[in-house]
């Protein structure tokens, strides 16, 4: 993931509503894009579907940075009382594994709250404070009331005039190439 | 709750519930936007120049504290938790509405929290942070405080996994952490929004970082969608654990009064309880100074009042529960510590713990009461002003334990009541920066509930 | 059972305040700030409180190491062999007024830090007392004088000696005719002799000797029964039954020590059936003696005069048919009491306090003799070399100096201006003397008004000598040089005496040269090594005694208020009222520290429409103070006892901010007690350092108590006063089964609250003092308290009751405080210690929190910081000074646990008992602590365990505390009234 994406440019048309991004998402898929993407103010319902995107890995990072530190904490605990430095606190046990549920739980949770975060961020290759879809004004709307869907560059199909011909055939408004100036 | 969830999750109950008015996606960017893009009203400033005063206090008084020890607090020999603890365990409490509304809410799916969650989020966030500020000054050497966390050193010394204190230290630690990221992960496509109004430099340097250059694509939203639905689901039990394991702290105890099971269950509804007190008066405040009314709506401040109706009859329930315990168990420790909290020296806090806990809260069961803005933000303040005191009663216990030649009584000093006052001052200064520089509503979860935002709206399809 | 429930359900009643719910309480109760709670100057208070150690830079140097010139011989090594870090212990003696206590102290490279009892001394037998223990602490007093003073302006000690030579020409000329001498009383061979040198030289010159606080009456009395200057010498060992007439005789009369351990003898038991001795103490004020009285009547002082008089009418050794018009309280007890005496003759002992008039102690003298307790409970012995405090020969001495016949008074270690009786105006009398010359060890209230003050050394800085009660002679040997340069009271005597200075230690010699037999060096060196001179003591004298003549009764009967002047516990007659540790350490009744307060009972609060910590006016013939009044249940009806020894004036940082001064109302006439005070609350309060304010144990059981029958009846009584589930553990619990398994128990039978514990405990762990203002706030650090309960009907003086209980550190074998701490800073040792580890502690006090004992102190400041380098002197080099915010509590002495570990694995062997005594075990005169390793069936402290008395306080926690009490047994008198049932009318 890098900071800055450089690409020869961009293309994007606008839609002016959810119902007819999701149709374009689905004519897009069925064309057979590959790098293409839906861009809109909020999560759209359906939308995975129609761009046929395969199922998030999110759950086994998360799962797995859970079972990490659960598992973790537990022999930190163990060793530390068993082996680290063995003391007699009130005349307990040195493994009272009842009193070491508390911290076990807790960083099982911490963890698992950072693999939420950061796989969240790594699987969007995010923090990424330039792409060159930037470029376009237009696209500002994007975060505000706009719907759009961009075609980059480095996509096999890319051909300027076809990708602009067909976005503007399945209802896209103001196509519009994005270049790098 | 969830007897009216059902009929929430039809659109347009919602919007009716949600939006007064008829907003478009447009319109509540700009209603919200605009909050931070223009200077704010003089009301604003005021309320600023009275908390951070009072922030420079908290930590001028707190720069004398490390000076010369914790002696400058009432503290003595039986009582050796003071208000320290008693405003560590209110603020953690406070924090815990935060969490309740935008993770439990959000699994239930009762989006007529999306007005008001962010907000809360933000409350629980500062709420933890002075919280935490309490447990940290508290300690004799402050300068030592490290050793609680399990670092390698020289001596091959580690913490003991034993002491409540340290679940605390893990819990709260990890509670502030994920409500954190919880909610700096909502706030990145707001911030996305912000950077993309920006005006000048400065803010489209800064709004443009902190949103990490979102673009609103549908890759993105994928695994974003997940991680907060995931991350909503691990802050759930952390809801009822955090204010569990703080609870342990008198619960694992000895000291008759502390030494009960029901202090977990207890704990966490009057956390909610206090919670949603607080969320209460932050949102009134936030509602007039900006005139939101038509974003905190009283649909949703209707829905809040039940929820302090029902965790504060549990509450009052917990009370008399303890009372009967304690003469069930036929400990004449046990039994003399709560008939002392009753009618001994502390009588007073204890009735005013009652007065505002148990007999407030009643008023809600009057519509014509609970729809009243007033009446609403009066009880929301007593609440937490009872809660405080719930606190200080528990702490104060201490005063009479087993031997009656140790018996003594706490008064605090000035250092006691300065920091607890400067404590708000921190929360608020944190709270009305946040007004001032972050959008105080999830936009685009508030877009998302609008109807249009459903693809099928309009019957297309 | 039911027996002991009963005897647990007395009826105990709370904190006055709170019993009456005055409304002043519950104003303290619901204000959430009572003024001064949150004074800005908080801290301000507690640097008043540096400012009370804090001493000038000027001292700094003195920290290293002054051995003394002379050649001491050490306690138990020759010095050759000084190893750095090995304690030394010397012994030597502490002089006090016409006693002296033998004591070891031990040594640290020079620096004297701890004082203990010498074993062989008859005074102390090994034990000791808290002001023997305190005075360390006097010795490294940085408020005491340094400078020899002519009217003010410094001078050098030369100058005196050639002031004074021409002076003594004079004066030898005109034989001493207007040279007077005021000096404390001694029991000293080098003193006396150089007393009656003086006398040879100045024929004419006079001598008076002045304490405030003396047996004078005692001496008295004996003289008119017996016409024979004798002293007593008590063996309460001896005694089966004893009687003690408003006699303190545990804590604050002559002898207190050997007291204690031979009273603690006699009610030591080891089952239901062991014998016991039994105590009826007949008194005013609530004493500790009173509390541990298995019968007390509490009557007036006039009425005890009377009182005693009827025991003698009974025993028919005093036939004047008189009627003595009792209180029924008192008519009520005479049979059964004097039924008691006389069954156990030969082997009963009534002993009077110093406070009674001279008939009472000539009576009592009759009664033991009459009772055939002479040569047995009591004997007499010649008094040698001692010199009596006389208030008749102060008088003199006044007069003559009004009268403008003195122009030259030499004081020697006497205050007269502070203390002297009212009515003398010593002050005035003192104006019209040409040269005063004052000695003493504090510029104070009268050095300021002196023409000269030359200050002197403490006894453990100086040669001297001494003789105890019974005349055993015993050598003051210094362990340090003076600190600042003093000349001794012997020095100084004899300069006086011979016109030329000469140095203390071949004085002392000389005198010793006349006491030892054989080769002198060889005895000489004994003397020190031992403390004492073996076989010293005077001859028993044999008196026939006479009767009584009638005209010497005194039976004054007043109505009205009647006053009565006591000791302070602390301060004694104000000596010791600049040594922080006395000052800091709470009345063993009143529970208060640095102050002396009016004690009345309730009902006479209630009368004169007065509480505790009002401010009052008291006034007697024409002559007020103001002092604070405070409450104490089981003190007689319609009188009021005043503390002397405080308020002092400009002599320390400690002494002029503690109380209140009660001798301007004390005169001649009145040195004890009389009728005719006024009382008159001024409307205001002062604010007092009281460390325990609630009175009752709320029917807990924590000091468990029965009479003998009852005990009898059910000998496991105290184990079964709490009912509870077998103690089991969920887990499986450590074992201690291995090596030392230290542990303690203590005796609630003989304790008698006498404090010297916690001083001795404050000395060898180094316990910082905090002044009166963190006192206040709840913060004491002493390690081992004394809490102190009472019992009864508080309207009824009669019927209360009281108990006193030592509680340290209990060593739980599973300490809730461990558990709690989130960085193991408080762990167990394998030998059973619950280990507090001061450099690992951070602070969160969590562990106090938790303790069930609240025996665990926090340095809240940093209390030790500014300490000088002169008072650092005195701490003890193996005990951690410990720094702010650090949690600290009662160690078991775990320093004298591991040097016994190393003795014993320097000789190869296993540590055996007795190789470790703690440090409060050790002073306990009572021998009331055990202390030792409890697997080892042997050990003392095991059989103490095994009693059946023995409890674990709070055991029912399942907490396993190592330390024990054994409870408190009162040996009552199936025939004497039942207390609560004989209310006082004031007759």
């Amino acid at each position: 993931m890098s900071l800055f994406r450089k690409l020869p440019g961009v293309i994007i048309a606008e839609f002016d509503s959810t119902a007819s991004l999701l149709h374009a998402a689905e004519k897009m898929s069925k064309e057979g894009y590959k790098k293409y993407d839906c861009h809109s103010p909020f999560p759209i319902h359906g939308m995975d579907q129609a761009m046929k995107l395969k199922r998030s890995p999110m759950g086994y990072i998360i799962g797995t940075m859970g079972t990490i530190g659960m598992i973790g904490m537990l022999a930190l605990t163990y060793w530390t009382n068993t082996y680290g430095y063995q003391m007699v606190i009130s005349g307990k046990e040195y493994f009272s594994w009842q009193a070491f549920i508390p911290v076990i739980f807790a960083i099982t949770i911490l963890l698992s709250a950072f693999g939420a975060f950061f796989g969240m961020l790594a699987l969007n290759k995010l923090p990424q404070l330039f792409n060159p879809i930037f470029g376009s004004d237009r696209f500002a709307k994007v975060t505000n009331d706009g719907f759009f869907v961009s075609v980059e560059a480095d996509d096999p199909m890319y051909d300027e005039a076809k990708v602009k011909s067909f976005l503007e055939s399945i209802g896209g408004k103001n196509v519009e190439v994005v270049k790098i100036k | 709750m969830s007897s009216n969830a059902k009929d929430l999750t039809n659109l347009e109950v919602q919007k009716e519930l949600l939006f007064d008015g008829n907003p478009t996606f447009g319109s509540i960017t700009e209603d919200v936007c605009k909050v931070v893009e223009t200077k704010p009203g003089k009301l604003w400033y005021v309320l600023f120049g009275i908390s951070s005063s009072l922030t420079v206090m908290l930590f001028s008084m707190i720069g004398y504290l490390f000076w010369e020890g914790t002696g400058i607090w009432g503290l003595n020999n039986p009582v050796g938790w003071g208000w320290a603890i008693v405003n560590f365990v209110f603020w953690v409490g406070i924090g815990h509405a935060g969490t309740l509304i935008s993770a439990v809410l959000f699994l239930l799916r009762q989006r007529w929290r999306t007005s008001i969650n962010r907000f809360a989020e933000a409350m629980t966030i500062f709420a933890v942070i002075c919280a935490l500020l309490f447990p940290t000054i508290h300690v004799g050497r402050v300068w030592l405080l490290y050793w609680v966390l399990p670092i390698p050193n020289q001596m091959e010394m580690w913490p003991n996994f034993r002491s409540p204190l340290l679940w605390d230290t893990f819990a709260v630690g990890t509670y502030f952490t994920c409500s954190l990221l919880f909610w700096y992960v909502g706030l990145i496509p707001d911030l996305a929004t912000l950077r993309d109004r920006a005006k000048d430099k400065m803010s489209k340097l800064l709004y443009g970082f902190f949103s990490l250059g979102w673009r609103g694509g549908n890759r993105q939203w994928q695994h974003y969608e997940l991680a907060y639905l995931v991350l909503a689901g691990i802050s759930t039990p952390l809801v009822l654990s955090v204010h569990s394991i703080v609870s342990t702290d008198f619960a694992t105890s000895l000291v008759p009064g502390w030494h009960t099971t029901i202090f977990p269950p207890y704990f966490v509804a009057g956390a909610i309880f206090s919670g949603f007190a607080m969320v209460m008066t932050l949102a009134l405040i936030a509602r007039k100074v900006y005139n939101l009314e038509h974003i905190f709506t009283p649909k949703v401040l209707e829905r809040m009042s039940w929820v302090m109706l029902l965790t504060g009859s549990m509450v009052g329930y917990a009370y008399s529960m303890e009372f009967f315990i304690a003469w069930y168990s036929g400990n004449e420790y046990e039994r003399f510590a709560f008939i002392n909290r009753a009618f001994g020296p502390y009588a007073w806090a204890y009735w005013i713990m009652i007065s505002c806990n148990v007999i407030s809260p009643q008023l809600f069961w009057f519509k014509k009461l609970r729809t009243s803005i007033p009446v609403l933000f009066t009880l929301s303040i007593v609440v937490n002003i009872g809660m405080w005191f719930e606190r200080f009663v528990i702490v104060m216990t201490l005063s009479r334990d087993y031997l009656p030649s140790s018996w003594d009584y706490f008064s605090p000093t000035i250092y006691d009541v300065g920091i607890l006052v400067g404590s708000f001052g921190l929360f608020f200064t944190m709270f009305l920066l946040f007004l001032r520089f972050l959008p105080m509503v999830a936009m685009s979860e508030v877009k998302g509930a609008l109807p249009e935002a459903d693809p099928h709206y309009g019957g297309s399809h | 059972m039911k027996k002991e429930n009963k005897v647990q359900k007395k009826k105990y009643f709370r904190s006055l305040e709170q019993l009456d719910g005055s409304k002043e309480y519950k104003e303290k109760a619901h204000r959430e700030f009572p003024e001064g709670a949150s004074e800005m100057n908080n801290d301000w208070s507690r640097r008043n409180f540096m400012g009370i150690m804090g001493a000038s830079i000027a001292l700094a140097g003195l920290a290293g190491c002054r051995r003394p010139k002379e050649k001491i011989v050490p306690y138990v090594k020759p010095p050759e062999d000084v190893i750095p870090g090995i304690a030394q212990q010397y012994a030597t003696t502490m002089p006090f007024s016409t006693s002296s206590y033998g004591i070891v102290v031990e040594s640290h490279e020079g620096r004297p830090t701890k004082i203990e009892g010498n074993k062989l001394h008859p005074s102390t037998l090994g034990s000791s007392n808290a002001m023997i223990q305190a005075s360390m602490l006097g010795l490294y007093d940085p408020d005491r004088s340094k400078k020899v003073l002519r009217k003010g302006k410094e001078k050098t000690f030369e100058d005196f000696t050639s002031f004074w030579a021409e002076k003594f020409a004079a004066y030898k000329d005109s034989k001493g005719e207007g040279l007077a001498v005021l000096s404390e009383s001694f029991a000293s061979p080098t003193l006396a002799r150089l007393k009656k040198q003086f006398e040879k030289i100045f024929p004419k010159a006079r001598w008076a000797t002045y304490e405030p606080v003396s047996d004078e009456n005692i001496y008295d009395g004996l003289r008119s029964a017996t016409g024979k200057d004798i002293q007593p010498i008590y063996d309460y060992s001896k005694a089966d039954v004893i009687l003690s007439l408003d006699s303190d005789f545990t804590l604050t009369e002559s002898e207190d020590i050997t007291a204690n351990t031979g009273f603690a003898a006699g009610r030591t038991i080891e089952d239901e059936h062991s014998k016991m001795n039994r105590l009826y103490v007949v008194e005013t004020a609530f004493s500790g003696t009173g509390g541990v009285a298995d019968h007390r009547l509490v009557i007036k002082q006039h009425e005890i005069v009377r009182f005693v008089h009827a025991v003698a009418q009974n025993l028919e050794v005093w036939n004047v048919d008189q009627n003595l018009k009792l209180s029924p309280a008192s008519a009520a007890w005479l049979d059964p009491l004097v039924q008691d005496l006389i069954d156990s003759k030969g082997k009963s002992l009534v002993v009077a306090g110093r406070r009674m008039p001279k008939e009472v102690h000539a009576l009592v003298y009759t009664i033991n003799e009459h009772l055939e307790n002479i040569g047995r409970s009591v004997r007499y012995v010649e008094r040698k070399d001692t010199e009596i405090s006389s208030v008749g020969s102060l008088k003199d001495l006044t007069y003559n100096m009004k009268s403008g016949s003195v122009s030259t008074l030499l004081m020697l270690n006497t205050n007269p201006i502070y203390n002297a009786p009212a009515d003398f105006k010593f002050n005035s009398a003192l104006k019209k003397v040409e040269n005063s010359i004052h000695v003493g060890l504090y510029n104070d209230e009268t050095a300021k008004v002196c023409s000269w003050h030359i200050p002197t050394t403490h006894y453990l800085e100086n040669w001297s000598d001494a003789r105890s009660v019974d005349g055993t002679a015993s050598v003051v040997q210094p362990l340090i040089a003076p600190l600042f340069d003093g000349k001794s009271a012997v020095e100084f005597l004899s300069l006086a005496a011979t016109g030329e200075y000469k140095d203390g230690h071949n004085i002392v010699r000389e005198t010793w040269g006349k006491l030892l037999s054989g080769s002198f060096e060889s005895s000489w060196r004994k003397v020190l090594h031992d403390g004492l001179l073996k076989g010293s003591a005077s001859k028993v004298v044999g008196i026939a005694g006479r009767k009584i003549p009638a005209e010497l009764l005194n039976l004054r009967n007043n109505n009205g208020i009647e006053f009565v002047f006591v000791p302070s516990p602390s301060t004694f007659d104000g000596r010791f009222a600049n040594n922080g540790w006395l000052q800091e350490l709470p009345g063993a009744v009143t529970r208060i520290a640095w102050d002396n307060v009016a004690q009345v009972s309730k009902k006479t609060a209630d009368s004169l429409g007065l509480k505790s910590e009002d401010l009052i006016n008291i006034t007697i013939d024409g002559r007020e103070i103001q002092m604070p009044l405070w409450v104490v249940p089981g003190t007689a009806n319609d009188t009021v006892i005043l503390e002397l020894g405080y308020g002092r004036k400009g002599i320390g940082r400690i002494a002029d901010k503690a109380g209140f001064d009660v001798y301007p109302i004390r005169t001649s006439e009145a040195m004890s007690y009389a009728f005719g005070v006024t009382i008159v609350g001024t409307g205001r309060t002062f604010e007092l350092a009281n460390v325990q304010d609630h009175w009752s144990m709320e029917d807990r059981p924590i000091v468990r108590e029965a009479t003998k029958e009852d005990y009898k009846y059910n000998p496991e009584f105290a184990k079964e006063a709490v009912e509870h589930p077998p103690l089991e553990s969920m887990w499986d619990e450590f074992k201690y089964d291995k090596g030392n398994q230290w542990g303690m128990a203590i005796d609630l039978t003989t304790c008698t609250g006498c404090s010297a514990c916690t001083i001795a405990c404050q000395s060898e762990n180094n316990i910082p003092v905090i002044g009166k203002q963190e006192v206040r706030n709840g913060r004491e650090m002493h390690w081992i308290r004394i809490d102190r309960y009472f019992s009864g009907d508080v309207e009824n003086s009669a019927s209360v009751e009281m108990v006193h209980q030592p509680v340290a550190c209990q060593h739980c074998e599973m300490a809730p405080c461990e558990q709690v701490c989130p960085v193991a800073a408080t762990v167990h040792s394998d030998d059973g210690l619950n280990t507090m580890v001061y450099n690992r502690c951070i602070g969160t006090r969590y562990c106090a929190n938790n303790c069930p004992y609240k025996v665990r102190r926090f340095n809240f400041f940093n209390f030790t910081k500014e300490t000088p380098e002169i008072v650092k002197m005195a701490m003890n080099p193996d005990v951690t000074v410990r720094s702010r915010g650090v949690m600290e509590k009662c160690t078991y002495c775990i320093q004298r646990i591991s040097k016994a570990r190393i003795e014993a694995k320097k000789e190869d062997r296993l540590i055996v008992d007795g190789d470790v005594v703690v440090a409060c075990q050790q002073a306990c005169p009572a021998n009331a602590i055990a202390f030792g390793d409890i697997l080892d069936k042997t050990s003392n402290v095991y059989q103490v365990k095994a009693r059946n008395r023995a409890y674990d306080l709070l055991g029912e926690l399942n907490i396993r505390p190592r330390t024990s009490f054994l409870a408190k047994i009162r040996n009552l008198n199936p025939n004497m009234p039942k207390a609560s049932k004989s209310e006082i009318e004031n007759t």
